[in-house]
């Protein structure tokens, strides 16, 4: 509050805010199940603090033993004898987030490869590959037959279009110009100095932003979707902090560029859970 | 899963216990308190307070009405759920190491520790149900075990015997009503530490100092499965719903301050009770896990370790979709 620091208006800065003291304003809105109570209030260092709280509630039914149900009515006893009801926290805190992973070691594993090989060994001499995705099954058995244009396709494609990002990227490594001051880390010999930034940047290049996701999308259809262009280092999809759903777009980080630009031309205008989606490079926030 | 820490024991704990339905958790440790708390929310119902020395074990009858502990102290005590009153005192000589009911809750076992000249003993005791009766003191059988000592001991179905883990590694089947050596084996090699019933009684799981854990059939004590860590085991447990058991244990309390807390192994093991295959590993305690109990209803289940906390986890909905391939 700058006007207290006047001494003229000092009185009338105070009549201000003791009538918003008065007043606290509690403001209830409520949006997909998800409860806002904001509230303005003093502190004890006299600023007016602005308190939002978002409360979710659900309502979950369950059915519980009557004697389970007679007991959560007992008394508190012993040193707990008069307290209120509900977790103290001076005995009860929650802790860290832990995960319990099940998983099965090799021994199940290894059957399900043997039965898999056997079948491959009838078609010995014959080779299976995709002409979608160039995995070793067949076309028909594809999962990818009805949605995309097959690979080679797509790498010819490509060719054609030159690929302009491409060659961008190309020259920075490879002129070194004398007209052009280079720093010392960007230069050939000085590479291996800098190898985080280097890497990081390239990073950068190998991202592209997918947008017009559904609302379900999960990080795990993201990778299913581009998997099949090169190995991906990240993916991230953009949530709503309280309800958790897709915001409807997502960035994904590919370790060669190349991979990256595949995808791009290959899912580019592909329709997806009956959105069609929209490709483009990432632009570096800086 | 966000596990619950329940911070009510200023000492190690020794033993935690479900009631039938799984709403209470009990627990003991060496700082002379009982702690019972509301397994769903952590939210503690009070203490009884009366033991003076450690307490070794808790057990709990069918109905929630009846508590029973066994104390460092030379004494087991039965207390009344609701309130938290001491209702009776049994005077032993020596620290009362386990307390078990009966499947009727007729009858108490006590194990006595071997100390002080006198001989380890294991000890039944018949049990009024009702609140305000008063209690005998006259023991029904004293079994003396010869050779090594019992450490945990527990009851067979319909009462038929009692079972108890050695501290040499032995399993025992004794006739409670004449105090009779029914049938030993001695699958282990070092102390038991544990033995969990599962819920018909007719089988069983030990754990034990050697490293390993195994599941036993009570009537004739054939070996039926096999666990076998890397660590020291300090309990067992064997989970309804999913075909696990869950092994606690970790190396000895004394030497923790010279390791390194990952060589610890201070982990709560999850293995497929059929298959003997390690499935999945819960961490979080800080020194060695004394004690694992496992919810009726499978929803849940609870650690206590020598860190003194015990750590309650409901399990995501993950672990109950979770499936062995081809199986």
């Amino acid at each position: 509050m700058p006007l207290e620091s006047t001494p003229q208006k000092h009185s009338w800065a105070d009549e201000v805010g003791e009538e918003f003291d008065q007043l606290p304003s509690d403001n209830l809105t409520e949006e997909a199940g998800i409860k806002t109570v904001i509230e303005i209030r003093t502190n004890d260092e006299g600023k007016k603090v602005k308190i939002t709280r978002k409360i979710k509630k659900t309502l979950i039914t369950t059915h519980v033993n009557k004697a389970v149900a007679e007991r959560k009515k007992w008394e508190k006893f012993g040193e707990e004898k008069g307290k209120k009801d509900g977790p103290d926290l001076s005995t009860t805190s929650v802790g860290e987030q832990i995960f319990l992973k099940l998983s099965t070691t090799g021994k199940q594993a290894e059957v399900t490869e043997d039965i898999d090989s056997a079948k491959k060994k009838l078609l010995l001499g014959k080779k299976i590959l995709c002409r979608i995705c160039k995995g070793d099954h067949f076309t028909t058995k594809c999962p990818y037959k009805d949605t995309l244009q097959p690979l080679d396709e797509l790498t010819t494609a490509l060719e054609e279009v030159k690929n302009p990002p491409n060659v961008e990227a190309a020259p920075a490594e490879t002129t070194t110009g004398p007209t052009k001051y280079v720093p010392p880390n960007a230069r050939a010999g000085g590479k291996t100095a800098s190898t985080d930034s280097y890497s990081k940047e390239r990073r950068d290049d190998a991202t592209i932003r997918v947008t017009n996701l559904s609302e379900d999308t999960t990080e795990n259809d993201i990778h299913d979707l581009f998997r099949r262009f090169g190995s991906i280092s990240r993916v991230y999809l953009a949530r709503d902090r309280e309800t958790n759903v897709c915001k409807g777009f997502a960035f994904v980080s590919f370790v060669l560029r190349d991979d990256a630009a595949k995808a791009l031309q290959a899912i580019n205008g592909y329709g997806y859970d009956n959105l069609i989606l929209r490709v483009e490079w990432a632009k570096s926030s800086t | 899963m966000r596990p619950i820490l329940l911070q009510g024991h200023t000492r190690s704990l020794t033993q935690i216990k479900y009631n039938a339905e799984g709403d209470l958790l009990f627990s003991v440790s060496k700082d002379h308190v009982v702690n019972v708390w509301y397994s769903h929310n952590g939210e503690r119902l009070g203490t009884y307070n009366g033991h003076v020395g450690a307490i070794w074990s808790v057990a709990v009858n069918s109905t929630s009405t009846l508590l029973i502990t066994g104390s460092a102290d030379n004494s087991a005590k039965l207390w009344e759920v609701r309130t938290g009153k001491c209702l009776h005192t049994w005077e032993f000589k020596t620290a009362v190491k386990r307390v078990a009911f009966s499947e009727d809750d007729s009858m108490i076992l006590a194990v006595t520790e071997q100390r002080m000249g006198y001989p380890g003993s294991v000890v039944i005791l018949s049990l009024n149900q009702d609140i305000d009766a008063k209690q005998s003191d006259e023991p029904i059988t004293t079994i003396h075990p010869e050779g090594s000592k019992a450490m945990v001991a527990d009851w067979g179905y319909l009462n038929k015997y009692i079972i108890t883990g050695h501290e040499n590694g032995t399993i025992s089947q004794y006739d409670w009503k004449t105090g009779n050596l029914i049938q030993s084996i001695q699958p282990h090699t070092a102390e038991i530490t544990d033995l969990q019933m599962s819920e018909d009684r007719t089988y069983f799981i030990t754990s034990s100092k050697d490293k390993s854990a195994q599941i036993f059939e009570s009537n004739t004590l054939s070996p039926l499965k096999k666990y076998v860590t890397d660590a020291p085991l300090n309990s067992a447990s064997i989970t309804p719903v999913q075909e696990f058991v869950i092994l606690g244990g970790g190396q000895e309390a004394m030497h923790v301050t010279t390791t390194g807390a990952r060589q610890g192994k201070f982990e709560c093991r999850f293995w497929h009770k059929i298959l003997e295959e390690e499935v999945g590993r819960v961490k979080g305690h800080f020194g060695p896990i004394n004690t694992i109990s496992v919810h009726p209803s499978g929803q849940s289940f609870s650690s206590g370790g020598e860190d003194g906390y015990v750590r309650v986890h409901h399990f995501d909905q993950d672990y109950f979709k979770f499936k062995y391939p081809d199986l």
